[in-house]
């Protein structure tokens, strides 16, 4: 091809393909915040929610539920036991968690590009967690597959602006409920290099996420290093139970991250007062972390708080409204002056659909928790009706959001670029900025561009089809999981984890329980 | 002047229309106190213990039940009317039980084994009292031996099962399966409810009713009661 003529390089092709890969936000291992916290309560208040929360744990005490060893180590500490409540002296809680527990840990990945630290000026966005069902825009609602599960661990894996793979993206409840951990955990080790959650259904499970961790990182790693921070669920009003403690106590002597998380539908679960919730959140966060840090003192441990409120005419769990973000800012600041890492937020609603109610309320929580300074952010993708459901067009959409908070945080930039002076001076009155060599230099990354957001013409629209968010969102994710390309693991490894899984799935008969 | 007539209303002086009426509303009230003594003072007036439960108590239940529906009355306002419902039942379960006159039910309810979370299943339970059904609450992380053996000791018409977590809720599969194997499935009715249950997973196990709330327990045990009742005639 003599004849061809010479070109240039650049041009159309060249301009096209980078456009397009840079529609994406830049893959980062979490976000490092440049803005202060949004502060509603002063040192006075907070004080008060302290000293409150000491009463409660003097007072009215924690139980911990079918936990002998856990009430031995307590009561070694210094707290009172009686029966299976648990009553603290006045500042014991915040003494020992204080003394030992880290204001901040790495948690490796397999990755180490993507290992994330969590805690201080971090924010780590985390997908949904937990739900039974998933919800799809051509499926509608059922019950969630380990194949849903893959999915949204290799989606997950796909979004620049998710730092972490998360835990139970959703509840794959077509297997064994004695099994399911086995399929979870790989699906995470396999089909993402992001750090991930273990397993918390029963101490044994904890126990296998951990062996499988071993053969993942190699052993005697996780001893000294942290590559799974697990979820421990208080059993809000006041009370831990024996799966959550035993689940708790693997982890912690393995040197792994637990997140203790009062879970607070207030009204049922809590006070229906702000002061009231922060109170028994606080005190219920203090009662478990100190459990954590009594198994082993500097295991890394998040003050978890998942906050709600109900419908008092129906029971019903609500989400998106005032009085939660006051709770989730207050928990914020009461963590900080632990200094603990935080864990709450995330894209909730109780929205069935991916719909208006679906997004005002996902937007209030994600900006509450962006603002008040959460540190790891679980469900900051696919939530839907109060986290029974987890939606596929629903988590595209959120993790839009999930890129925005990102660039909201980063703050203001006020370098001699950032003020721009030169784009003034050149421009003046009466003109445009769009053709200023300032802007030409800038334009690109100036402004967040929306994946989902469609801000064309009506005519525009109207040619591609009238389509709304969800169906834009539908496409997206069916595009992202086309184009899916497994991260590299080594086979070795990758055997060494399926051996381990059939040897343990054979040691034992499928169980509904 | 009107608070003070309030005071002085003795329920003694009314009529039984206007004594039902004033009982209606009291339920509605959750005055547990006054629902009692409407309930002694229509006994000692001759009524029977059967007609005392339809007219007043379950008739009052009634009104609370569609005004909760309909989103006027709260749920803190239900449970005081459930609480004051339960107080005239007090008085006239042992006479109802005396006279052979046929109970509305009894159920045995309780949360499956490995699960805790009971909030729910006691609202399910006092709507079911609330109704004018007898429950025996098992609490909570019962095994299908403790089913089976509520099951023999207090010989419900109804057993429900409740359940949270999506790794409790198959456990109520292990449940009806014993009692199928045991040849005692059909002479209860099972109901089971729960955020992570639907109408597919209650059919899956083999009960025979999903129900999605507490309000909806209510009216699907009276519904499938009368519906047992009927065929038993």
């Amino acid at each position: 091809m003599s004849g061809a003529r010479k070109r240039r390089s650049g041009g159309r092709a060249n301009r096209v393909a980078a456009r397009q890969a840079s529609v994406a936000v830049e893959t980062a291992t979490f976000i490092e915040r440049k803005i202060p916290c949004f502060e509603i309560l002063n040192q006075e208040a907070l004080e008060l929610i302290e000293y409150n929360a000491d009463t409660l744990l003097e007072e009215v005490g924690i139980e911990f539920r079918e936990a002998p060893a856990a009430l031995e180590l307590l009561s070694a500490a210094g707290a009172e036991i009686d029966g299976e409540r648990v009553r603290f002296p006045r500042g014991l809680c915040r003494q020992l968690v204080m003394a030992s527990a880290p204001s901040e840990y790495s948690q490796h990945a397999r990755n180490p590009a993507r290992t994330t630290i969590i805690g201080g000026d971090r924010t780590v966005l985390v997908p949904a967690y937990g739900s039974p069902f998933v919800r799809d825009l051509d499926g509608g609602r059922r019950y969630a597959t380990i194949e849903d599960f893959r999915n949204f661990v290799k989606l997950t894996y796909m979004s620049p602006g998710l730092h972490h793979s998360g835990g139970t993206v959703c509840e794959p409840v077509d297997l064994p409920v004695n099994k399911r951990h086995f399929d979870m955990v790989y699906s995470h080790m396999k089909y993402s290099d992001k750090p991930f959650m273990g397993s918390v259904t029963h101490p044994d499970r904890a126990q296998d996420s951990v062996d499988m961790a071993n053969i993942l990182f190699g052993e005697g790693f996780l001893d000294q290093n942290t590559v799974m921070t697990s979820l421990i669920n208080a059993n809000s009003p006041m009370t831990f139970d024996a799966t959550m403690l035993g689940a708790a106590k693997v982890y912690a002597e393995n040197n792994q991250a637990t997140v203790i998380s009062p879970f607070i539908l207030a009204g049922a679960m809590s006070p229906v007062t702000v002061a009231g919730t922060l109170t028994q959140i606080l005190a219920e966060a203090l009662a478990g972390m100190t459990y954590t840090q009594l198994v082993r003192p500097g295991a890394p441990v998040v003050f978890g708080t998942f906050a709600s409120a109900i419908s008092m005419q129906s029971g019903a769990p609500t989400f998106g409204t005032p009085e939660p973000s006051l709770v989730l800012y207050g928990a914020a600041a009461l963590a900080r002056r632990l200094k603990v890492p935080f864990r709450s937020g995330g894209g909730l609603c109780g929205s069935k659909t991916p719909d208006a109610q679906a997004a005002y309320e996902s937007a209030n929580t994600l900006q509450t928790a962006a603002l008040a300074g959460v540190n790891f952010m679980l469900h900051t993708a696919g939530w839907l009706e109060g986290g029974l459901v987890m939606g596929y067009e629903k988590f595209i959409m959120d993790t839009d959001q999930a890129n925005m908070i990102a660039v909201l945080l980063r703050g203001v930039d006020l370098s001699e670029n950032g003020q721009a002076m030169d784009a003034i001076r050149e421009v003046g009155p009466g003109a445009h900025f769009l053709g200023a060599a300032h802007t030409q230099a800038n334009f690109e990354h100036a402004f967040y561009r929306s994946t989902v957001a469609d801000n064309n013409s009506f005519e525009q629209w109207e040619e591609d089809g009238c389509q709304d968010t969800v169906a834009r969102a539908n496409t997206i994710w069916k595009e992202m999981l086309a184009s899916y390309e497994a991260p590299p693991l080594d086979q070795a490894v990758d055997e060494a984890l399926l051996a381990y899984m059939q040897q343990r799935k054979d040691s034992m008969p499928d169980q509904s329980y | 002047m009107t608070d003070e007539t309030e005071e002085e209303l003795d329920l003694n002086d009314l009529d039984d229309t206007e004594l039902v009426e004033q009982m209606h509303d009291d339920l509605y009230d959750g005055l547990r106190d006054e629902v009692v003594e409407g309930t002694e003072i229509l006994l000692a007036r001759g009524w029977t213990a059967d007609k005392v439960l339809n007219v007043a108590l379950v008739g009052g239940m009634q009104i609370v039940g569609v005004d909760f529906r309909d989103g006027i009355l709260f749920v803190p306002e239900v449970l005081l009317a459930a609480s004051a419902m339960k107080g005239g039942m007090g008085i006239l379960r042992p006479l109802l039980a005396e006279t052979g006159a046929k109970p509305i039910g009894k159920m045995v309810i309780g949360t499956v084994k490995g699960d805790i979370h009971d909030i729910g299943k006691n609202l399910v339970g006092m709507m079911m009292e609330g109704a004018g059904f007898e429950v025996v609450d098992i609490g909570i992380n019962n095994s299908v031996e403790e089913y089976l053996a509520a099951l023999l000791e207090h010989e419900p018409d109804i057993l429900g099962m409740s359940a949270l977590l999506t790794t409790t809720m198959p456990y109520m599969k292990v449940v009806v399966d014993e009692m199928v194997n045991r040849n005692i499935r059909d002479q209860y009715i099972i109901m089971v409810g729960g955020a992570p249950l639907n109408e597919e997973f209650g059919t899956a196990v083999g009960a025979d009713v999903y129900c999605r709330d507490a309000a909806d327990a209510a009216d699907q045990a009276t519904r499938l009661m009368n519906e047992k009742h009927a065929a038993n005639v």
